[in-house]
């Protein structure tokens, strides 16, 4: 049986944290939220949850130690998820109010999603429910999405997307109102997604679910 | 492409849901937790709790609700009703929602709103504004669960929210609210035309060739529904009243019908909506 | 310089101010009792109702009572006293939808009809297709009559008052229709007196002066200066009149579980009933009283006499009625009870023809010193209130 240290949330004082944990619960994991970087230098898996802004994050993870246990950890060859803003945070930077640097784990940056496409107005953020694809059937089937169907729907609830410098970390693709943007990644033991699992019903609750049976 | 959300909207006080009509009223149906649960496992895409007291009585009180919501139902909740302060957006967040929905405080204090979407980023703030028709023809907005005057019109209060930093709008005619008589299309298209940002409209919903309509020529992204589907709930459930009956509860005990409304399910809904071309999650 | 009024000879009013221990009332309201428990009878009375009442039974006596005067024919059998609100408008659409009688709603015209009270007005004539006589009584009369009524007796509704109780009688043996249905007996429901709890009837020789006019009926104002052909629209049939009649005042109360918010509902739904979009001045509800311009006054007068406003009377009502607890009327009451009605102001002065000096003169007037003292800074507050936040409690 394993134990209750193994699996960790990261609390860096942004986001929802209750539905990730109790999405965790539902399917029988038993996580932990914490900020303290003992605990997370102890994990076997690492969730980085978040929603708001890049520039913040980044800065409370800085003054929360925890940077470079993450990185370690992630070098280790330890399993990293993320979500919403926990997928922005792996890229190089960000062009949320400014430049940020980010944690610099997945080449690429994160940009804008724009208020028009070919002169149609778009709406920002991006507030609800949409599909995810891959064309590459063994990527899909050799990821936490295994045993769903292409073009389940996921809900997303974001202003700026993730442009991965290599098409290879894309896991999953989605098509916002004629913008196709990236709305999942995995690269080695790092996989994240644009999207909330934890709110997107029985679909997500199906991740948290293959991310349990990958563990055991 | 982009889906439009049906989000069956729950108005609550102390243990009840209750339904009224222009904003009055405190008619028991039955109890949160049964409509949330059924509405989560029926295809709601979201769901969204109004404190309809908070800022009568100066109480917030939805945290554990709230909380016993997020543990089973995994879907967006936005939590609204005398949301005042950064530490009660906290708070709510805290206990399991993810978006608030903010009125009274935003209108009297408009910097709130900036300063809670720098905070919790804008996708967490809602601003909900309450509109009401005036002889003239113009719309003005309310607070105190639509019964305060500000003076306010309703667009330049959107645009500005927007401005300074709210992420979606919803939008509720107090005029139509509770009466089946159909969307308020005037009042939508002034504000769609507006604002760049997602808006939820709500208040008056007839049936689904209406909500079709409300979607297609409102360009809302998305429906807030409340009569139409709680109605049908308590008509094919037993809901359970909670032991000491509190509240406005003579109308559940009567087994009667409500005939103004003509309840439906959000399935329903989302076919009729997809038969008609518009984007739906099925 | 106004005389005090002595407020605790006038209305027997006892010198302790006491609260019920259930509701937000105190033993101010006139002829309202406690309990040795601190329970109002109007708290009592409701619980009783609730456990004790038999409302199938109940609902047979009212057949059986329409069944006697039912007409068929196209002529009117029931009169409804009405203001076009939601209580009345119940009441007439239900008899006339559920029981087959063709009512006559009657109308005492409100001083200064509201747009939202005209509306509801028409409404339930239009929509809820329920016939309607309106009396209005000759416009400089009655504003002589509301003056001098908000002098002597605190309560510019008096001539209102007298209108609503005894226009009906009058279009009664007019229109020679003996049953009269009127809502919920006041003395009963709100605590007062409570000799006519157990009867669906109201007499109409011996209460009226005493439960409804505050002991100063119409012909009481000739010592006024008031002509005796200027009071006669406001005075009642003579008795001889009414027995001949065989007129009978009813209360649906008595017959009906009576809860005015679901009256509200019925009424959006079968009479075009529209809540009003501000709440009223001095309480937080947005459907009840709301015709009379002048309305606000009344009950500001009621809260200056018993320190009793009207988030308190509604607020009572609705606790009794299951809907708020104790703690939430408290907190309305905190927050709007006494709220002056400023926004008719003016007109009020205007209808009056008095000044706002004056208006101020009269109103302290009525300030008993058992319930009413000065803070620090001048201002006039409750000795006693419902919160404990008086200055003496």
């Amino acid at each position: 049986m394993k134990n209750n240290n193994d699996i960790v949330i990261i609390d860096y004082q942004l986001g929802n944290l209750f539905s990730v944990k109790h999405a965790c619960v539902k399917v029988g994991l038993n996580p932990i939220i914490t900020s303290d970087k003992k605990d997370i230098l102890k994990a076997s898996i690492l969730i980085l949850p978040g929603v708001g802004a890049f520039g913040d994050a980044m800065e409370n993870l800085k003054r929360l130690d925890l940077v470079s246990p993450l990185k370690d950890k992630v070098k280790m060859g330890i399993p990293l998820f993320g979500i919403c803003l926990g997928l922005q945070l792996l890229f190089e930077e960000s062009e949320e109010h400014g430049t940020n640097k980010g944690l610099g784990l997945i080449p690429g940056t994160v940009k804008k999603i724009p208020f028009s496409i070919e002169n149609r107005k778009i709406k920002v953020p991006n507030t609800g429910w949409n599909t995810i694809y891959n064309k590459n059937v063994s990527e899909w089937n050799n990821s936490p999405l295994n045993s769903l169907d292409q073009n389940s729907y996921m809900y997303f609830v974001h202003s700026y997307y993730a442009k991965p410098a290599n098409a290879n970390d894309i896991l999953t693709l989605t098509n916002y109102d004629g913008l196709e943007y990236c709305s999942s990644i995995k690269k080695d033991n790092i996989c994240a997604f644009q999207f909330h699992p934890e709110k997107s019903g029985k679909n997500g609750l199906e991740i948290y679910n293959n991310i349990k049976i990958a563990f055991q | 492409m982009k889906t439009i959300r049906i989000i069956p909207r729950l108005d609550i006080k102390g243990p009840n849901l209750v339904k009224g009509i222009h904003l009055e009223g405190l008619r028991v149906l039955g109890k949160p937790e049964d409509f949330a649960r059924y509405y989560y496992e029926n295809g709601a895409d979201e769901l969204f709790y109004q404190d309809v007291v908070a800022s009568l009585y100066e109480r917030n009180s939805l945290n554990s609700l709230i909380s016993n919501t997020a543990k089973e139902i995994f879907i967006p909740l936005t939590v609204g009703g005398g949301i005042r302060t950064i530490a009660d957006i906290n708070s709510v967040l805290r206990a399991g929602a993810d978006k608030v929905c903010i009125n009274t405080a935003a209108i009297k204090n408009p910097n709130f709103i900036k300063e809670a979407s720098r905070s919790f980023g804008s996708s967490t703030i809602v601003i909900a504004i309450e509109a009401i028709k005036q002889p003239d023809g113009c719309y003005l907005a309310y607070t105190d669960n639509g019964r305060e005057h500000t003076g306010i019109e309703v667009a330049d209060w959107a645009k500005k929210a927007e401005e300074l930093g709210a992420g979606e709008i919803v939008i509720t005619s107090v005029d139509r609210d509770g009466t089946g008589l159909g969307f308020d299309m005037q009042l939508i298209q002034l504000i769609s035309e507006i604002v760049s940002i997602p808006l939820i409209i709500h208040g008056g919903a007839s049936d689904e060739s209406n909500i079709a309509t409300a979607i297609k020529e409102g360009k809302a992204d998305g429906v807030a529904l409340a009569s139409i589907l709680h109605y049908n709930f308590i008509q094919n459930n037993i809901t359970s009243l909670i032991g000491k009956e509190e509240g406005n509860t003579d109308f559940l005990k009567s087994g009667k019908q409500f005939s103004r409304i003509t309840p439906t399910t959000i399935k329903t809904i989302k076919e009729f909506l997809n038969k008609n071309t518009i984007s739906i999650r099925l | 310089m106004i005389e005090n009024k002595d407020v605790l000879k006038r209305y027997n009013l006892p010198s302790e101010v006491k609260f019920c221990k259930k509701c937000t009332i105190s033993n101010q309201r006139p002829r309202i009792t406690l309990d040795e428990n601190g329970v109002c009878s109007a708290c009592n009375f409701a619980e009783y109702k609730k456990t004790k009442f038999d409302w199938d039974k109940r609902e047979e006596q009212l057949i059986a009572l329409l069944d006697k005067f039912r007409k068929n024919d196209g002529t009117y059998d029931v009169i409804v006293p009405s203001s076009g609100g939601k209580d009345s408008a119940y009441i007439a659409h239900e008899l006339k939808y559920k029981y087959g009688m063709n009512p006559l709603t009657v109308t005492w015209s409100p001083h200064l009809y509201t747009e939202i009270g005209w509306q509801n007005f028409q409404g339930m004539i239009h929509t809820g297709n329920l016939a309607n006589v309106l009396g209005t009584p000759a416009g400089e009369t009655h504003r002589k009559l509301t003056k001098l009524s908000f002098e002597i007796l605190g309560d510019p509704f008096q001539p209102f008052i007298y209108g609503q109780t005894n226009f009906p009688l009058q279009v009664a043996v007019n229109y020679g229709i003996p049953l009269i249905m009127y809502g919920e007996n006041g003395e009963v429901e709100y605590g007062g007196d409570m000799k006519n709890a157990f009867t669906p009837t109201r007499d109409y020789k011996g209460d009226h002066k005493k439960h409804y006019f505050s002991g100063l009926g119409p012909e009481d104002l000739i010592k006024y200066g008031i002509s005796k052909n200027d009071i006669a629209p406001y005075m009642a049939p003579s008795d001889e009149k009414l027995n001949k009649l065989g007129c009978e005042i009813h209360f649906y109360g008595y017959y009906k579980k009576w809860i005015p918010q679901e009256f509200y509902y019925y009424c959006t739904e079968h009479t075009g009933f529209k809540a009003n979009p501000v709440r009223s001045e001095g309480t937080y509800s947005k459907y009840a009283s709301l015709d009379d311009k002048l309305d606000g006054y009344h009950y500001y007068l009621a809260y200056i006499k018993f320190g009793l406003g009207r988030a308190t009377s509604d607020s009572a009502h609705e606790i009794r009625d299951g809907h708020l607890t104790r703690e939430e009327g408290v907190q309305l009451v905190r927050k709007f009870d006494g709220e002056f009605p400023s926004k008719y102001f003016q007109t009020f002065l205007e209808y009056c023809n008095i000044s706002e000096d004056y208006f101020w003169e009269v109103i302290n007037s009525w300030r008993s010193p058992h319930l009413w003292g000065k803070d620090e800074g001048g201002n006039w507050k409750l000795l006693h209130n419902v919160s404990k936040t008086g200055l003496k409690d």
